[in-house]
């Protein structure tokens, strides 16, 4: 804190403006330390941007927690330079995030201390490189100002030890003690659980967090009476069938699946005998042209195009999506059907028939043809098909998809099984009750937010209030932190020891970047006190249980992974026996009107709710942003007489009231084509009570329906609400309006007409009546994005807005159509409006050649770089926005306000060093993350390394940080000019095309057509 | 009605009534000078006392604009130009008629022009000083607003991008700004003088004195005083087809659908005329009504404006119809769209439709006589013409913007209260500084209507002359 010094302690003549100053009275001292008089930061209007620039505040008692925290005595000068720190240079730790019952293996980096972007481990079997959207905006979470900061008892601050004090009159036995925790992944946990079960024996522990996949879990013990889990190999599938299971979401357990998967969207060689399907030769006639502006073939003279030389590519698979809602899966889908939640259960039982795999009668019959189809297509390709459902469809589905994944000799290949644990569905259930009926003594909840995402039916925020004695660990003081009697503060996994296990079995340690910012402890310390009555250190309890010598304990933490420690693979066999008296048992589930529950693809269950980050990144599909809604189709929604009226860039959405088991809850409806009829998809994580100050009030809630009998999905009564609520969202238009943006054929076509992408930017050759500049030289950055790869999840837009400093706007600005993320994804639905295609396009700024931002900018602000980039001088840029008018992608963004102007000094630790951050009044773009050029650059120098044709990097030496996350590799940045660089053979694909390419302007980005390999039986 | 001879045709003709009464040049002097010198009327105060309250607020949303950043209005991407752009165009474009009519029908020897000249070009200067304000807000770092002029500063140490259209804009404007203003002054100088010579308190002598640089009416001062006012009308003439040629510049440089068109310069041009006689029209019907100088500022006069309006009206018709037709001609989607789609029906096809009532149909009841000699119809339509115009700079800015190439960004505009309350407060600037003119400033050219009514005169008394020779009669004396 600022000293104020006094006046009686000044030397020399004293000077006293006021009788106060003379005087030196502690008021004083008060009036001069407060900046603002009072009440003057309190002008704050309900839903706006403002708000969010409030949670951004400054709070100065913060300022003063985080300047206290460093000991007095570490702020000394190196005398000698610390071994591997360089002032000014980042360094990168490998760590992981405990996540989802899985982990994503990460590596952070970090700036004088800092951990500052998240990125994926390239040494992790599940990452490998890739890390999803929550994984990286989690660094934000740590420098939330609105972080549970101390322990409260009662809701009033306490203080560990008090704490301590309390824990110490446990019951000896556990007599009456009940742990709920989150989904235990982390061995160390796991250990701490065996040995509290031998000191408390009559203490039981519990998990639950809302979405898991239990039913999974529960299904393979139907068929092989045994709990395990399978593991996809999905490069070696040529047939893909996702039963109502969005695989692609980057938030799955494996982000391995997507990186394995679109390595199977690249086409074979043309050249090669169309032969990877026995359908292929079929679809020649009878596959349609995907879009209305595709004409008449003429293209002769690129007929015959050369084969790649010396790559064996199975060539691409193809993608069978049946699901109710619109996800990123079905936007990737070769063929989609839409289903109600419970049809998908007949569906499989069906599909399941056809394949031999169960005996019995067909129950759906207006699928046949998809069923016969879909089963002559996996027959033809057994052992190199996937079958896989999601966690919404109930046991006996997956014990069923199982089945038939051994009928067609995937088990094995495509798929094997590694041993799981499995949970009771019903533990929750049984808390509660016992806490109802008063047997509970002492319950400890470890994370999680049980209060708000329990099924409503359990009341289970009553329930814990029956507890005589409640402790809570949290990193917010959530709806659970408040109705418990102690609330503890629980460190960020970016500040303390952990380990955890993901998908496939592999073991990582949780490596802390930087000491707890508050007073803060993990669960792993907390049960570790409870255990052994004094406060354990993270580190130890981690180490030990890693039972490492230093040396691998060193490699451990450096590879980020425990190498060898993956799951073994088991042989299960699945009973056709005891599957088919399943599938005979199986309940009748469904209604009308269907209700299912979604995860947010942004907040998850919640627990991301106050991170504005993830707040602003539009949702894949609706691109909504600061709200959820109840997703319905167009037919859905005229049939219940709600509609969306829009305005500006956001819609007034007519509200619904859904009820299901007597619980109701009022949303907003969004109509987005190609979701299922009478059905409705609620989008869970919002609505949250008690939160900091970027979630509280934003959607609503709806775990506040869910019952415990219909996790997945219910059926519901669904009634027109009075009233009409404002939404905004990021594109409204999602027609193409028959221009040649995304360029999409089938695989058929393309294997006639490989170039078809560039007929359709074919145009007189255009010429300059200026000398034109040679980029033939030297470095010239370019970028390729195979939109056949692009799933559109969002994970591009969070890593940009990382580590480009980019500020949020808030519900407000987004709804005036300014909001500033530098990559956005346009989505287009093709087709017709009840079961249409989606497609996804990055944009980012393209740097073209000829940029027209750069003739009109008055003061030459944007200019070219020799290497080709459209480079942008923030500091020369006055702001007349003509550059943005005259940008035919829209991709630049201007700073209409001062969007940084209130960010939190806690929060200010989370920008990247590296970048300029804009004010207000300046014009801001993408730039191919010019700073990791320099970068690399100035290593390259440093190292005194050649410069030649190809200049002195080597191949994939440094990424764009759009690049570096994408895990389905589809996008790819390099020098075009090296021919060694995986963008410059990118360009020279049939596929590869220029977007607005008869603008002449030669954008340096460009894209690589979209394909879709349809069955032709069911076109 | 008798039979007119020929000759008393001739006379019709050639003698419209550019005064009306015959006044004499002492009525004249009279007739203006009093303006300025009766007590000032409390009618007066109370007008200034509203205009200036309506300056202030466009005072107050400049600093809430400059302290706040240009979000405080409805600009947004992809529409990054909204009202201001609009408004600065609309404001230029009042001001062209004034040069016009002060350069261009004074090289053309067009006699009518003397009596409103004056009135004219004091709306130019006023108009470019709304729309100055501009360009110099709209930036979004106004206090660097300067570096947008080639001034040696510490901070930009390099030349501007000469390439940039906004950068000829810049010159354009104030080039415009400075001759407009110098042409007006040089005018004003004998006029000043008579005022000067007239004045009765010391104050005011001393003013125009000073604002009249010595002048005392000799021979010498009229031969220089003729020859600068010559080269200063033959200077603002190419500038009244420069300045918004450079204007549409902004737009027709750029790659945008709806902006990137060949016929923006004329099309701006005769757009800029149009709007700016409309606006003469409109504040002459009030001042002469208000002054009483009806018979200086005569129905002929009126007449001709509309005239102009009515030519101008009907080019600008055209070019709307030529830019549909080269949309369909070129074959270019973007193109078509913008102009089949987007305007025509899509969200802006009010405004759209609007701007074609305003400006195309409007006009053309001037093809009759009687309405185009109907003050009150002519004040009304004059009004239609300049919201016409006003609406036809929205469509071009907001309505290409807010769709252009990839649907995926496309977005709408809405003003904010901010946009109007500032847009309504350089209407209050404007009046303002026409409340000061007509107070202290004669408003109307007096040695030039002198100079006019002597070769009237002249023509009149051969006139006369023809037609008393041609009925056989001796010829009647003018009264002079």
């Amino acid at each position: 804190m600022i000293q104020i010094q006094g006046i009686g302690n000044q030397t020399g003549k004293k000077f006293w403006r006021s009788l106060d100053e003379l005087s030196n009275s502690p008021k004083f001292q008060n009036w001069v330390a407060q900046e603002f008089p009072e009440g003057a930061a309190d002008v704050m209007d309900g839903k706006s941007r403002r708000k969010f620039l409030q949670v951004m505040a400054a709070s100065m008692g913060l300022a003063g927690l985080t300047a206290c925290r460093r000991p007095v005595e570490k702020i000394l000068p190196y005398a000698k330079s610390v071994e591997g720190v360089v002032m000014g240079n980042s360094l990168h730790f490998a760590t992981a995030m405990p996540f989802n019952g899985g982990a994503q293996g990460l590596v952070v980096e970090s700036f004088d201390g800092r951990p500052i972007k998240i990125e994926g481990n390239t040494n992790h079997p599940e990452s490998r490189g890739a890390a999803g959207t929550l994984a990286q905006a989690s660094v934000l979470n740590l420098y939330d100002p609105d972080r549970s900061k101390e322990v409260l008892a009662d809701g009033k601050p306490s203080t560990w030890d008090s704490f301590s004090k309390v824990a110490a009159t446990l019951p000896a036995d556990g007599e009456g003690v009940r742990v709920l925790s989150t989904l235990v992944n982390s061995p160390t946990l796991a250990g701490l659980r065996g040995q509290l079960a031998s000191k408390m024996p009559k203490a039981k522990w519990v998990e639950y967090e809302a979405f898991t996949d239990d039913t999974l879990i529960e299904g393979s013990q139907i068929a092989f009476g045994d709990a395990l889990r399978p593991q996809f190999d999905f490069k070696k599938a040529n047939v893909v069938v996702a039963l109502d299971f969005d695989f692609l979401e980057l938030e799955n357990r494996s982000l391995g699946w997507v990186k394995d998967f679109s390595a199977r969207r690249k086409p074979a060689p043309v050249a090669a005998p169309a032969s990877h399907h026995g359908a292929a030769a079929d679809a020649h006639h009878a596959a349609p042209a995907a879009e209305a502006h595709h004409g008449a073939p003429a293209a002769t003279e690129h007929a015959a195009a050369p084969p790649a030389a010396g790559e064996a590519t199975p060539g691409m698979n193809r993608l069978y999506a049946i699901e109710s809602n619109f996800t990123l899966t079905g936007v990737m889908a070769d063929n989609r059907l839409r289903l109600k939640p419970s049809d998908v259960q007949n569906f499989v039982f069906d599909l399941a028939r056809a394949l031999g795999a169960i005996t019995g009668l067909q129950i759906l019959g207006q699928q046949d043809r998809w069923i016969k189809a879909l089963a002559k297509d996996l027959q033809a390709n057994r052992g190199k098909s996937i079958v896989l459902a999601g966690s919404r469809q109930p046991a006996v589905v997956h014990a069923v998809v199982a089945l038939i994944n051994q009928t067609l000799g995937n088990a094995g290949e495509t798929v094997t099984y590694t041993k799981d644990v499995r949970r009771p569905v019903a533990a929750l259930k049984e808390l509660a009750g016992e806490l109802n009926s008063g047997g509970v003594k002492a319950l400890v909840i470890l994370g999680g937010n049980p209060v708000y995402d329990a099924p409503v039916d359990l009341a289970f925020g009553d329930a814990v209030k029956k507890a005589p004695l409640s402790i809570h660990l949290g990193p917010e003081v959530n709806e659970t932190g408040v109705i418990a009697k102690w609330h503890l503060p629980e460190s960020h996994y970016l500040e303390a020891w952990g380990d955890v296990a993901s998908n496939d079995g592999s073991i990582s340690i949780v490596q802390p970047l930087i000491e707890p910012l508050f007073a803060t402890k993990s669960a792993i310390e907390i049960v570790g006190f409870l255990l052994a009555g004094k406060w354990p250190k993270g580190f130890e309890l981690v180490k030990a249980q890693s039972k490492l010598d230093e040396a691998g304990w060193r490699k451990a933490l450096h590879d980020g992974l425990l190498a060898g420690t993956a799951g073994a693979s088991v042989k299960g066999a699945a009973d056709k026996t005891k599957v088919e008296a399943a599938v005979n048992n199986a309940p009748k589930t469904g209604g009308r009107i269907e209700v299912q529950f979604f995860p947010s693809h942004n907040l998850w269950d919640g627990r991301f709710a106050n991170n504005a980050w993830l707040q602003e990144a539009p949702d894949p599909m609706s691109k909504l942003v600061w709200d959820n809604a109840a997703v319905m189709s167009p037919k859905t929604a005229k049939e219940l007489q709600v509609e969306i009226i829009p305005d500006d860039v956001g819609m007034y959405a007519q509200k619904i009231i859904v009820e299901i088991g007597g619980q109701k809850v009022e949303a907003p409806v969004y109509v987005l084509p190609g979701h299922a009829d009478n059905t409705v998809t609620l989008m869970c994580g919002y609505g949250r009570k008690e939160i900091g100050r970027v979630g509280r009030g934003i959607g609503y809630n709806a775990f506040a329906v869910r019952p415990s009998t219909g996790l997945g999905f219910a059926s519901a009564n669904i009634t027109k609400a009075p009233g009409t609520y404002y939404m905004v969202s990021t594109q409204e238009h999602h027609s193409q309006e028959g221009r040649p943006i995304v360029q999409e054929a089938p695989l058929a076509k393309y294997e006639k007409e490989p170039h078809f992408a560039k007929e359709e930017e074919e145009h007189v050759e255009l010429f300059s009546l200026f000398q034109e500049h040679d980029y033939s030289k030297g470095n010239q950055w370019g970028m390729a994005i195979d939109l056949n790869a692009c799933t559109g999840c969002n994970s591009c837009l969070i890593a940009c807005q990382s580590e480009n400093n980019i500020p949020v706007v808030g519900k407000e600005q987004v709804g005036k159509g300014r909001e500033m993320h530098w990559i956005r994804l346009d989505r287009y639905f093709t087709g017709d409006e009840e079961d249409p295609q989606a497609v996804y396009q990055p944009m980012a700024c393209q740097q073209c050649e000829n940029a027209p931002c750069e003739s009109v900018c008055p003061v030459a602000a944007t200019v070219h770089s020799p290497e080709g980039l459209n480079d942008m001088a923030y500091n020369r840029c006055v702001g007349t926005r003509y550059c943005a008018n005259n940008c035919p992608y829209k991709v630049r963004r201007f700073n209409y306000l001062n969007f940084h102007k209130d960010m939190d000094e806690l929060t200010k630790m989370v920008q990247n060093p590296d970048v300029t951050v804009r004010m207000r009044g300046v014009m801001e773009k993408c730039n191919y993350c010019v700073q990791r050029i320099q970068e690399a650059k100035i290593k390259a120098k440093a190292e005194g390394r050649a410069s030649g044709a190809a200049g002195p990097y080597k191949v994939g030496e440094f990424m764009t940080a759009c690049q570096q996350t994408c895990a389905a590799d589809a996008i790819v940045f390099g020098n075009i000019n090296d021919p060694e660089s995986k963008v410059s053979q990118l360009k020279k694909d049939h596929r590869n095309y220029a977007l607005l390419h008869e603008l002449n302007v030669k954008p340096r980005t460009t894209y690589l057509a979209k394909l879709r390999n349809p069955n032709p039986e069911l076109a | 009605m008798a039979e007119l001879t020929h000759a008393q045709e001739m006379k019709e003709r050639l003698t419209p009534s550019l005064t009306t009464g015959h006044p004499t040049y002492h009525d004249v002097t009279e007739a203006v000078s009093i303006i300025a010198e009766v007590k000032t009327h409390r009618n007066w105060y109370i007008a200034l006392a509203i205009s200036t309250s309506i300056t202030g607020i466009l005072g107050l949303m400049l600093a809430y604009l400059v302290a706040t950043g240009v979000g405080v209005w409805g600009n947004n991407s992809p529409v990054g130009w909204g009202w201001d752009i609009t408004n600065f165009v609309f404001w230029i474009g009042i001001g062209h008629a004034g040069t016009l009519i002060s350069a261009i029908l004074f090289l053309f020897r067009q006699k009518w022009r003397t009596s409103i000249n004056r009135f004219a070009e004091a709306m130019t200067l006023f108009a470019v000083a709304c729309a100055g304000i501009y360009p110099a807000v709209h930036v979004g770092r106004p206090w660097r607003a300067y570096w947008l002029f080639p001034i040696p500063n510490e901070f930009l140490n390099m030349w501007q991008n000469f390439r940039s259209p906004l950068l000829w804009d810049v010159f354009a404007v104030s080039t415009y700004a400075t001759v407009s203003a110098l042409f007006w002054y040089v005018g004003l100088i004998p006029d000043l003088a008579t005022f000067r010579d007239r004045a009765k308190t010391k104050g005011k002598q001393i003013a125009y004195g000073i604002a009249s640089l010595g002048w005392r009416g000799s021979a010498t001062h009229w031969k220089n005083y003729e020859k600068s006012y010559m080269i200063l009308a033959g200077l603002s003439t190419p500038l009244v087809l420069s300045v918004h040629t450079i204007v549409s510049f902004d737009f027709a440089v750029s790659i945008l659908p709806g902006w990137h068109t060949t016929i923006f310069p004329p099309y701006f041009v005769a757009g800029a005329i149009f709007s700016g006689f409309a606006m003469v029209v409109t504040l002459m019907v009030i001042a002469r009504w208000i002054y009483k100088v009806e018979h200086l500022v005569t129905m002929t006069h009126l007449e001709n404006m509309n005239k102009v309006i009515l030519a101008t009206g009907t080019i600008v018709g055209y070019a709307y119809a030529t830019e549909f037709f080269t949309a369909w001609y070129s074959g270019n989607p973007y193109e078509s769209y913008v102009f089949f789609v987007s305007r025509a029906t899509g969200p802006y096809a009010w405004a759209y439709w609007s701007m074609i009532s305003c400006n195309v149909i409007s006009p053309q009841f001037f093809w009759f006589k009687k309405l185009r000699t109907s003050l009150p119809f002519m004040f009304v339509i004059s009004i239609v013409v300049n919201i016409g115009m006003w609406f036809e700079r929205f469509v071009i800015i907001a309505t290409s913007l807010h769709r252009d190439y990839l649907p995926a960004s496309w977005g709408y505009f809405r003003p904010s209260f901010v946009d109007i309350l500032t847009f309504f407060g350089t209407f209050g600037l404007f009046i303002t500084l026409f409340v000061f003119f007509t107070r202290f400033l004669p408003i109307i050219a007096i040695s030039e209507v002198k100079g006019m009514m002597a070769q009237t005169h002249h023509e009149e008394h051969f006139l006369d002359e023809a037609v008393a020779a041609s009925e056989g009669k001796q010829p009647v004396g003018v009264a002079h």
